[in-house]
């Protein structure tokens, strides 16, 4: 049972219950503590240290995200120490990162944490560090790219992959500043148990795991995002479409704990949205003419020949002869209205769903 | 039913028996354990031993085996035909320059015993005295009970050997206070500090006194479970506390199970944290503390984790009691282990009152040779103290006052024949290699120490290193680990004590390149 108590962030009394940790309890306060490797859904990390603030009685700064709150706990996260220490350890994520002609990390089309924190801290100037990560080999699949260069070894990705998917595709390897995410063998993702949901694209702050079809660097001014609903199938998973002029350069989840998808998509909904565009795309339905060939029908029309059809078939050889099988992308009610329609208006039970296999 | 996370434990140990991290091995240590490859891809590639090829020599190239040339050692063997690969430390720093064949046993040239004290029984470990069998400090503990045990070793005042120097018996009243009925009793003989060789001479002259240790701990604690972390390389000494868990099993240490787990080569699992990740068959990186080990440690449960060294001095305490041991101490409690390396007559390990100086330790090793310039009180992480240092006791407090540290006790000596700045660049490309790359001040701050110090070497310009003590100092804020918290120490130091050296320095072919 959650115990609720007072603690004191920057001097402000705040109400917490027992459990929550500095971070959760500053963010509901709208106290700015800058996270990198931080993500709800995960086990906190504490490795990125952008977190790290003063708490009473404590000789070390102390990571906020980890830190749980306890009875007129207190802590500072402005002290000077506190800003020596974001403003240097910024320096050192800055000069290891790739920067654009301004001397900030550079931007990508999902955004980069480290450009945000860089625009809002005057951090100190360091010199670049040569720190190649050990590199990747080639790999083939369509959807996900790894650039090291823009890495900053948060391991969001891996701990998503192991704690969120189960999958585990993916690891840090290595050690040191080499240290790099991995797949086992430096294979490509298609030979591991990746199942290329994207959320390691997604839970990248700096865009380093990057989709392959989305142009890399695309200023988010430029970039509508509209939510809608996968079409996918049933689970009603709500994902952002990215438009630029119209067109879908790529699709990302809301954010965690806003949606019944809770920041997760699968493979289909992430990347599978090429037909969106497509030449082939069906726009209107067709109806097979005497001469063979498809020509374009209203909806009424289609629907009128295809019942006609469907009653042809039961009066010539009864309701058994028909059989219904609908697609898995329908929702629940769909399928309910298919069985319907199989038993109440043609009398039949022959009626299935693809996906009951 | 099968604890949750078994099969990974014995992940390391199975790929070290296949040769490596390779491919095929990894594939089929997944396959056969469960874990996802990619975990075991990933811890695999963390450790030094696994990524070796196993047909080469491994030639140390820690500071004291550098001095003692380490470069000639390696280009001789090469000359033989020898494969060999050079590696951050040996753990045979008195045996310098040092090098173990494929086996992990040291060549012939560097395989002599150690220097130590003649044998003295009022030396609680005593390595020069006869190999003591007799595990009466046990029938004592077990005698005086628990919370007897506990007070003598409050009495004692044994503070932690391996470099932090916390009050032990805290250690052992938390996880004997614990709720939970389930607790671990874990030894750290994965000594990595360059400089310190001292366990390794517990183990070898000694290891009764280890498992006694071990063994009074696991009764005053409530263990049955004992997990030795011994370090890869210390094939011989691995051998030698097998045979005498062997000899004892069923004697003095019955109801009580022994593993020694062999370590991979990463220096960063002597950081406790970081060796019960390993221990359970992950990367060595440290984890948050709190939680603090004794609450949840190996397997998530209640763990006590001691230095060889600490727990070598606890049958004596419970034979001979705590205030006796605390007064062969000085202003700290106790005898301690010093070792000592470099540029002096006899290198060894000489157990000495705790807080002698560094002339004291030395005139117990035949004396300096040559001119000392320098010295590195505690291994490489304690940094550069200047001579006029060497009378200051070397114990934790005294050492923390001029912001060295006692740390594993490896002194280690440099006369003026060295050259103070590369055997700085040395310490620091230590650590930078040993960093676990967890967190970024650490992983990316000792980088770009080093990389300042090779810019200096290379230009002659002291102002390449105008932006050390702004990175050291988050270094030592930011940093998750001890290792990260003082990778820079041999730079900042240095420049502290001797500023002189750091001036404008004619730039030498060698370094030109950078």
């Amino acid at each position: 049972m959650a115990e609720t108590l007072t603690i004191h962030i920057d001097g402000r009394t705040l109400v917490a219950q027992s459990g929550e940790t500095v971070l959760q309890v500053a963010k509901r306060n709208h106290i700015a503590i800058p996270t990198l490797c931080h993500d709800e859904r995960l086990d906190a990390a504490g490795c990125c240290r952008a977190c790290l603030v003063e708490i009473d009685g404590q000789r070390r700064l102390q990571p906020a995200c980890n830190w749980p709150v306890s009875k007129e706990l207190r802590v500072q996260t402005s002290s000077p120490r506190v800003q020596r220490h974001r403003a240097t350890l910024l320096g050192l994520y800055v000069a290891d990162h790739r920067l654009d002609s301004d001397g900030l990390p550079v931007h990508t089309t999902q955004g980069n944490d480290l450009r945000s924190l860089a625009q809002g801290i005057e951090f100190k100037r360091l010199l670049s560090i040569d720190s190649p990560r050990h590199p990747r080999g080639v790999d083939a699949n369509p959807y996900i790219a790894y650039d090291p260069d823009l890495c900053i070894l948060c391991a969001r990705c891996t701990r998503y992959c192991d704690e969120v998917e189960a999958v585990s595709a993916i690891s840090l390897a290595w050690r040191g500043a080499e240290t790099s995410i991995a797949t086992a063998g430096d294979r490509g993702l298609l030979d591991t148990s990746c199942e290329l949901c994207g959320g390691c694209v997604d839970v990248c702050p700096t865009g380093a795991m990057h989709a392959k079809q989305a142009p890399r660097f695309e200023k988010p001014e430029a970039v509508q995002k509209v939510r809608t609903t996968c079409n996918f199938c049933g689970v009603g998973c709500q994902l952002d479409l990215n438009v630029q002029e119209g067109k879908i350069i790529q699709v990302t989840a809301p954010p965690p704990g806003e949606t019944v998808n809770d920041g997760n998509l699968c493979v289909k909904g992430r990347f599978a949205y090429g037909f969106v565009h497509h030449d082939d795309r069906l726009r209107t339905p067709k109806i097979r003419g005497a001469d063979g060939e498809l020509h374009d029908a209203t909806w009424d029309e289609a629907l009128h020949y295809a019942a006609k059809g469907l009653l042809g078939v039961r009066d010539r050889h009864g309701p058994h002869a028909l059989g219904f099988v609908s697609s898995s992308r329908c929702t629940n009610e769909e399928n309910y209205l298919v069985q319907k329609l199989a038993r109440a208006v043609f009398q039949t039970n022959n009626v299935h769903q693809c996906a009951a296999t | 039913m099968q604890r949750k996370g078994a099969q990974r434990e014995g992940i390391l140990q199975q790929l070290a028996d296949m040769g490596g991290a390779s491919t095929a091995a990894v594939a089929q240590v997944a396959k056969q354990t469960g874990v996802p490859e990619a975990d075991v891809w990933g811890a695999g590639l963390f450790y030094g031993l696994l990524r070796r090829d196993p047909q080469n020599t491994l030639v140390c190239n820690g500071l004291s085996c550098r001095i003692q040339g380490a470069e000639q050692l390696r280009h001789q063997l090469t000359e033989q035909g020898v494969a060999t690969q050079s590696v951050a430390c040996l753990g045979l720093c008195d045996v310098a320059p040092a090098a173990v064949g494929p086996a992990l046993l040291p060549l012939p040239a560097c395989d002599q015993p150690a220097h130590v004290l003649p044998n003295n029984p009022d030396l609680p470990i005593n390595l020069g005295g006869e190999r003591d069998r007799s595990y009466r400090g046990l029938g004592a503990a077990l005698k005086l009970g628990a919370d007897a045990v506990i007070a003598e070793l409050q009495a004692a005042g044994l503070q932690g050997r391996g470099g932090a120097g916390f009050p032990a018996h805290l250690k052992w009243r938390s996880v004997r206070n614990q709720t939970d009925p389930t607790r671990y009793v874990v030894c750290n003989a994965d000594e990595g500090e360059p400089g310190t060789f001292k366990d390794r001479e517990v183990i070898r002259r000694q290891p009764d006194k280890l498992l006694e240790g071990l063994a009074i701990a696991a009764h005053v604690v409530q263990a049955t479970e004992i997990y030795i972390y011994l370090r890869g390389e210390f094939e011989r000494e691995r051998r030698i506390l097998q045979s005498a868990i062997d000899d004892a099993c069923h004697g003095p240490l019955a109801g009580l199970q022994f593993h020694i787990v062999r370590g991979q080569g990463a220096y960063v699992c002597g950081e406790e944290t970081a060796l019960l990740e390993s221990l359970e068959g992950r990367r060595g990186m440290p984890r948050l503390k709190p939680p603090f080990p004794t609450e949840r440690g190996f397997r998530n449960k209640p763990t006590l984790i001691h230095n060889v060294e600490t727990l070598a001095c606890v049958p004596d305490i419970a034979l001979r009691g705590g205030v006796r041991f605390a007064s062969l101490g000085r202003r700290e409690p106790g005898a301690k282990l010093y070792c000592i390396s470099g540029h002096v007559q006899r290198p060894g390990v000489y157990e000495l009152p705790l807080g002698v100086s560094l002339d004291e330790l030395v005139a117990c090793a035949g004396g300096y040779v040559g001119t000392p310039q320098a010295f590195s009180p505690g291994g490489a992480s304690s940094g550069f103290l200047p001579m006029s240092e060497r009378s200051r006791p070397l114990d934790f407090a005294s050492l923390g006052q001029v912001g060295a540290m006692l740390g594993s006790a490896g002194a280690v000596v440099l006369n003026d024949t060295a050259d103070l700045v590369l055997a700085v660049h040395w310490q620091l490309s230590f650590f930078e290699h040993e960093s676990c790359g967890q967190c970024a001040p650490c992983r990316l701050g000792s980088r770009w120490v080093r990389q300042a110090l090779d810019r200096y070497l290379a230009s002659g310009d002291p102002g390449e290193l105008s932006d050390v003590l702004d990175v050291a100092w988050e270094m030592n804020e930011g940093s998750i680990c001890g290792l990260g918290q003082v990778a820079s120490l041999p730079l900042t130091s240095a420049m502290q004590h001797f500023p002189e050296q750091f001036g404008r320095r004619p730039v030498t072919q060698e370094h030109h390149h950078g």
